[in-house]
């Protein structure tokens, strides 16, 4: 290594005879000249500030990608707990922001998640400092993704938490909401038991407001409501509660819960989401002959996500766009018709989207034996004492996910009507964190507005999202996405076993290597590279950290002079250059 | 082994045996023999040295002290023009402290084109930190060669001995080639104190702020200073060796003299003809031939010229605007001087015009007529 | 260049450093980029010698020195010349392996060592020639040479009077000498330089690398954008990447995939700021034209043409 030393002489007879040199120019700190100095500052990638369960994707991406799949694992774990369910079932409002769309394709984050869920081996859940006060325990209400994440992210600190459930089984809407041809029993069964492993107890067939009153949680230290939004939203015309007409959430709970339920040969569902996509879907494995959706507004603003849509029309069912029903007509009491209305879209409503409208004289009939509305979820709150308030018909919390009563908290659909899992996970999650910090003592201040997600392990990043421009596609190829494979459409309508086939671990690895790993420093040594003072130390592969504490490269100011060469070519906009008075002291 | 030879193969055969490793050249007249026979020793393989043919002589001087600061022995050969292109080069080598022995077959400087001799060329590169040693014979020029390159890898500075055109170039003269085990006893293999290399990294002649440069220089000087003592000691080891031994002046019948003809080069030889004749015919006149010329002999100039009362310069060269270079170098010497002398500064021979005895006569004539020169050039057998 | 992880970088580009911070480049320069990348390529097993230029400075003043290897600094014109004799010498020492790389600026190549370089080069001596090209004579305040190129400012040649004369084409000349290999190479393909110099490094000849090194303070860039700057004048044609054996075989290295206007790498250097439209689209003609002419000789020398290459324009 050599060394810097400045070389002195005290008289010529020190000096060579000539203009030959004795040290390196290591002596000369050129630190001195710049006024602007790199940092590497990781910048937020925007999947990660999509994900609402607070997951850190960017960075459990780089550790598939170096190989360590279990590690990978238990990144993710760490927030959320059900990733087998996650990986099949959300929404991924990541893919919708990847910056990757625009050069191949978004990452399939969720099938790279589901991909991670289902690695060989027995689910251990990740372990963290245990903070529960002695004796310490906590009740739970639902056993749905909001109950379980809270649960989980309790159980794991050491709580003693109590779960309990209104239906037989446990899931809520995990369970009594989404088809097994979604989400397998055996993978929600597993994830489920997992958590039960850390020593939560789940008690079914328990309902507040029923047979358990908020009086007798008195023991409990706190308690967290999650009882979700079971409830189907009524059609509000003529003939709704006539024989054949079973609102979306009965119906496919009965169907999840393995009840008898009767399918008239033409079925019609009314609505536009997942609920609606899953109650067709359901409706034609139980021998529905023919499956109509009805949607008022046009397929840009339909809410299912599209895969799913995709799924059920490759199915068969037909989706009829612009309609909407305005009486179901009857013979004998039975369903026999549907009087539907075409609609035209006119100016955005309060949800942004564009406000349909009827048009005038364009009614007609539809012969229809089943009429299935799927519009929309509503909660039960009618358990609530009037120490917690509620408000549009969801539970009142603030960003601490605490209630108007001190040591009662809320979260899930039931007091954020998100209605998707991911949010809800994020939610229990939230809650578990600050019921951990109420019952030590702690301030709840300080939590992110519930817009935000809230994560167990942060990395210290800058909140800045990086957008595709910030991106140097200098160094990127175009790759198209590895689509996910699914069984034929002719074969998966025959029954309920799981519509989307798995990646394999080629797959995955193709997938998580297409990542730009946007804002987030995976060591690709583009700076060190190219810097010309050759002032940028990388650590040997085996010293480099990873996991939430990751740092990146070193600087050595000493030499840098600031040019800036860094920063522009960071493929992934993970340096900043600052001004350097800044740092002077 | 005795050989009549020319003065330009005895160039070569002092080259040959000095184990020379690299030669670089580009030919100018009246250089190229020297060369030419440089390549056929290489061609036949009686020299194991690389011969580099570039196309000038500014590169042949690079090329040279290239080989030279990589660590080789090397050595070159040119004259005149050729002397004036490699002007730059030849401080580099100098400031670069790299021992690098060069011929130099003293011609004139154009306009107009003149191939015979003159010592304007070398003297005008006096300030370049070369050694310069001014030979009479071709005896001397090969030994020169030889004791060039102990002077050159002892003082660590380039030296450059330099040969008459024409006179001493291409004229044959009797010449003994020492045996090559005798020129090994006397000079060993070059052991390069600086140089390129491998594993032992160091960069060379970079830049010099002014906080370090004068050292370097006040070094250089002070090498330049020493070398006179050991060019000394180097001809008299060669005197030991080969039984002709070398001093950095020659007095030739100077015991008594009143009157002491200062020349060199082939000059001398012909100025001795004429201290022989006017001996006989009674005068006390004697010949001082200065052979070293840089680092100028001060002390041997003002020791020798001691009892002189009227000196008398001989230069075939001049530098305008001031005069006859080796006059005014020895006018510096002797300033201060106990003994002042009469110095007459005469220039004779420019562009090879012919010195004669006839013409030695003439300047001493003048000398006994003038008490102290009537000018401060006196010109010889100009038409004016 | 795919986004890469540790690994991959580590394999193309070993770790070992033969050159140290602390050298005086310009914030942003290419030329001590170009002097790191070829040393990586060599090791120590190689005797650098420094060409009057940038890196005269670059290299730091006496006592000190900022490369790992044998560093000769050298007059002018004399690129050619010192590097035979210093080969010359080497191999009189026994050192029959050790490189000899001369690196000079365009000065010092297209002007006055072209007269040294050629003469070397014609002997074939077994040296490695790099041009660090930063199209002007940068050292002393950023004069015009033969190398800089049409129509650009450098204070000899203003913007009254931009550059006349286009940029003079060293890469053909030294392939008129029929030497065993001639190739560019920049420095935002570090790979691609690194394989030229070690595929030089195995060839006994004479060996010309012309490399282009963006000057931030004489093309008046940004410093950030020197290895934009370099990868934009591959990707728009203005520079290709190619290599010629003995003179006459020609292979194109990097195939641009869009067609990019050199107005896009121009547009970023402030010494092209007083361009017409004009002028540009001379520019974009000048630089058709010689790819085409490179294409049609690469295709000549037997190397297959991706179809979507055939005609820019």
């Amino acid at each position: 290594m050599t060394q810097s030393y400045i070389v002195v002489f005290k008289s010529e007879a020190d000096m060579p005879g000539t203009t030959m040199s004795l040290g390196s120019t290591l002596y000369n700190k050129t630190g001195s000249w710049r006024y602007m100095r790199p940092i590497y500052r990781n910048r937020t990638s925007p999947c990660n500030h999509a994900c609402p369960a607070g997951e850190d994707i960017v960075d459990y991406l780089q550790m598939v990608v170096q190989g360590d799949l279990e590690g990978a694992q238990q990144r993710i774990l760490a927030e959320n707990p059900l990733i087998g369910v996650c990986g099949r079932v959300c929404p991924h409002p990541c893919e919708s922001d990847c910056n990757r769309a625009h050069l191949g394709g978004a990452i399939a984050i969720h099938c790279l998640e589901r991909f991670l869920a289902s690695l060989p081996g027995e689910r251990k859940l990740p372990q963290t400092d245990h903070t529960a006060p002695p004796g310490a325990q906590v009740a739970v209400v639902g056993s749905g993704p909001a109950g379980l994440s809270c649960a989980y992210q309790l159980a794991r600190r050491g709580y003693k938490v109590t779960v309990f459930e209104a239906l037989p089984v446990a899931g809520g809407m995990l369970r009594v909401g989404i088809p097994a041809y979604r989400l397998p029993r055996d993978v929600l069964d597993a994830e489920i038991g997992a958590i039960e492993a850390l020593g939560v107890e789940i008690r079914t067939n328990t309902r507040l407001g029923h047979n358990l009153a908020l009086d007798d949680l008195q023991d409990y230290h706190a308690l967290f409501l999650a009882v979700g939004q079971h409830r189907s939203r009524r059609l509000g015309i003529p003939g709704e509660d006539a024989q054949g007409v079973i609102p979306g959430l009965d119906f496919l709970r009965r169907v999840n819960l393995g009840e008898r339920v009767q399918i008239g040969p033409r079925v019609a569902v009314i609505g536009g989401g997942n609920t609606a996509m899953d109650a067709a879907r359901c409706a034609l494995r139980l021998g529905a002959r023919q499956v109509t959706i009805l949607y008022r507004r046009s397929r840009h603003e339909m809410p299912a996500i599209d895969e799913e849509i995709e799924e059920t029309e490759q199915e068969g069912v037909k989706i009829e766009y612009l309609t909407a029903p305005v009486e179901v007509l009857t013979t004998i009491g039975k369903v026999t018709a549907l009087k539907c209305v075409r609609m035209r879209l006119s100016d955005p409503d309060e949800s942004g989207r564009r406000r349909p409208e009827p048009v005038r004289g364009s009614e007609y009939t539809l012969p229809i034996d089943m009429v299935v509305p799927a519009l929309g979820q509503e909660a039960d709150l009618s358990f609530l004492d009037s120490a917690i308030h509620s408000a549009g018909g969801l539970i009142l919390i603030n960003n601490a996910a605490v209630t108007s009563s001190p040591c009662t908290f809320a979260g899930g659909d039931a007091a954020t009507g998100a209605g998707t899992v991911a949010y809800a996970i994020g939610s229990g999650k939230r809650a578990a964190l600050a019921i951990d910090r109420r019952l030590r003592g702690e301030t709840l201040d300080g939590f992110p507005p519930l817009a935000e997600h809230v994560r167990v392990a942060a990395r210290d990043v800058d909140p800045t999202v990086v957008q595709f421009e910030g991106i140097n596609l200098a160094y990127f190829q175009e790759e198209a996405r590895t689509p996910q494979q699914r069984r034929p459409a002719a074969d998966r309508v025959r029954d309920f076993r799981e519509v989307n086939l798995p990646f394999s671990e080629e797959d995955a690895l193709r997938e998580a290597k297409r990542c730009f790993s946007c804002g987030t420093c995976n060591y690709c040594g583009t700076c060190w590279l190219y810097c010309p003072d050759i002032c940028i130390r990388r650590h040997p592969k085996e010293e480099q950290p990873s996991g939430p504490s990751r740092s990146a490269y070193e600087f050595d100011y000493d030499y840098c002079k600031g040019c800036g060469v860094c920063a522009e070519e960071c493929p992934r906009q993970a340096i900043v250059m600052e001004e350097e008075l800044k740092w002077k002291k | 082994m005795e050989k009549v030879i020319m003065g330009n193969h005895a160039v070569s055969y002092g080259v040959l045996l000095s184990r020379v490793q690299v030669i670089a050249a580009y030919p100018i007249t009246p250089q190229t023999q020297v060369v030419e026979m440089l390549s056929e020793f290489c061609a036949d393989g009686r020299m194991k040295a690389s011969f580099i043919k570039v196309e000038s002589e500014h590169s042949v001087m690079a090329a040279t002290a290239g080989a030279s600061i990589a660590g080789a022995r090397a050595f070159t050969a040119t004259s005149s023009h050729g002397l004036a292109l490699m002007h730059e080069v030849l401080h580099w080598a100098a400031g670069g402290r790299l021992p690098i022995v060069m011929a130099n077959i003293n011609r004139t400087l154009g306009p107009g084109w003149n191939i015979w001799t003159e010592q304007t060329d070398s003297l005008a590169q006096r300030d370049t930190g070369w050694l310069q040693f001014y030979c009479e014979s071709n005896q001397e020029v090969l030994d020169m060669v030889i004791q060039a390159y102990r002077i050159a890898e002892t003082v660590l500075l380039p030296v450059m001995l330099v040969l008459d055109a024409f006179f001493l170039s291409h004229t044959e003269e009797p010449v003994d080639i020492p045996d090559q085990s005798l020129v090994d006893s006397f000079l060993p293999p070059y052991e390069p104190r600086y140089k390129l290399q491998p594993g032992d990294p160091h960069s060379f002649y970079g830049l010099v702020a002014p906080e370090h440069f004068m050292e370097l220089r006040y070094k250089m000087q002070r090498d330049m200073e020493r070398a006179v003592q050991v060019a000394r000691q180097v001809g008299a080891d060669f005197g030991s060796t080969f039984g002709r031994a070398y001093d950095v002046v020659e007095k030739y019948r100077m015991e008594g003299a009143d009157l002491v003809l200062v020349t060199s080069g082939s000059i001398a030889g012909t100025t001795r003809v004429v201290v022989d004749e006017l001996r006989t015919a009674g005068q006390r006149v004697g010949m001082l031939k200065v052979r070293m010329f840089r680092p100028f002999p001060f002390a041997a100039l003002r020791e020798s010229l001691a009892d002189a009362q009227k000196v008398a310069v001989i230069d075939r060269n001049i530098s305008y605007g001031h005069g006859g270079i080796f006059a005014s170098e020895a006018k510096a010497a002797l300033y201060g001087a106990a003994h002042q002398p009469l110095i007459y500064s005469f220039i004779i021979g420019l562009g090879g015009r012919d010195v004669t005895p006839q013409s030695i006569r003439s300047i001493v004539s003048y000398v006994q007529e003038h008490e102290g020169p009537a000018e401060q050039i006196i010109w010889m057998e100009v038409k004016k | 260049m795919s986004g890469q992880v540790l690994d991959e970088v580590q394999i193309k580009v070993p770790d070992e450093e033969w050159m140290t911070s602390g050298h005086v480049a310009c914030p942003g320069c290419g030329a001590p980029m170009a002097v790191r990348y070829a040393l990586k390529a060599l090791g120590d097993n190689t005797v650098l010698i420094v060409v009057a230029s940038c890196w005269s400075i670059i290299a730091g003043p006496f006592p000190y020195t900022a490369v790992n290897v044998p560093l000769l600094h050298t007059l002018f014109a004399t690129g050619g010349s010192v590097a035979s004799g210093v080969k010359a010498g080497l191999e009189a020492r026994g050192l029959k392996d050790t490189t000899v790389l001369t690196l000079a600026g365009d000065g010092g190549t297209f002007d006055i060592g072209i007269q040294a370089l050629s003469a070397a080069v014609e002997r074939n001596e077994d040296f490695i020639y790099m041009c660090y090209d930063n199209e002007a004579y940068m050292n002393t305040g950023i004069q015009r040479s033969s190398a800089t190129p049409w129509g650009a400012w450098t204070t000899t040649t203003p913007v009254k009077h931009p550059k006349d004369q286009p940029k003079k084409d060293m890469v053909a000349i030294m392939a008129a000498h029929r030497i065993p290999y001639t190739a560019t190479a920049t420095v935002a393909y570090p790979e691609d330089l690194m394989r030229k110099v070690r595929k030089a490094k195995g060839i006994r000849g004479s060996k010309f690398i012309h490399v282009l090194a963006p000057c931030p303070s004489g093309w008046k860039s940004e410093p950030a954008q020197s290895v934009l700057l370099s990868r934009l004048a591959v990707q728009t044609r203005a520079f290709p990447l190619y290599e010629i054996e003995h003179g006459d075989k020609y292979t194109i290295n990097v195939w641009p995939t869009r067609e990019l206007a050199v107005h896009e790498y121009l547009k970023l250097q402030g010494r092209f700021a007083h361009l017409t439209p004009e002028a540009v689209q001379q520019i974009q003609e000048t630089v058709d034209f010689e790819w085409k002419r490179l294409v049609n000789r690469a295709r000549a020398s037997g190397q297959e043409v991706p179809s979507d290459q055939l005609c820019p324009g």
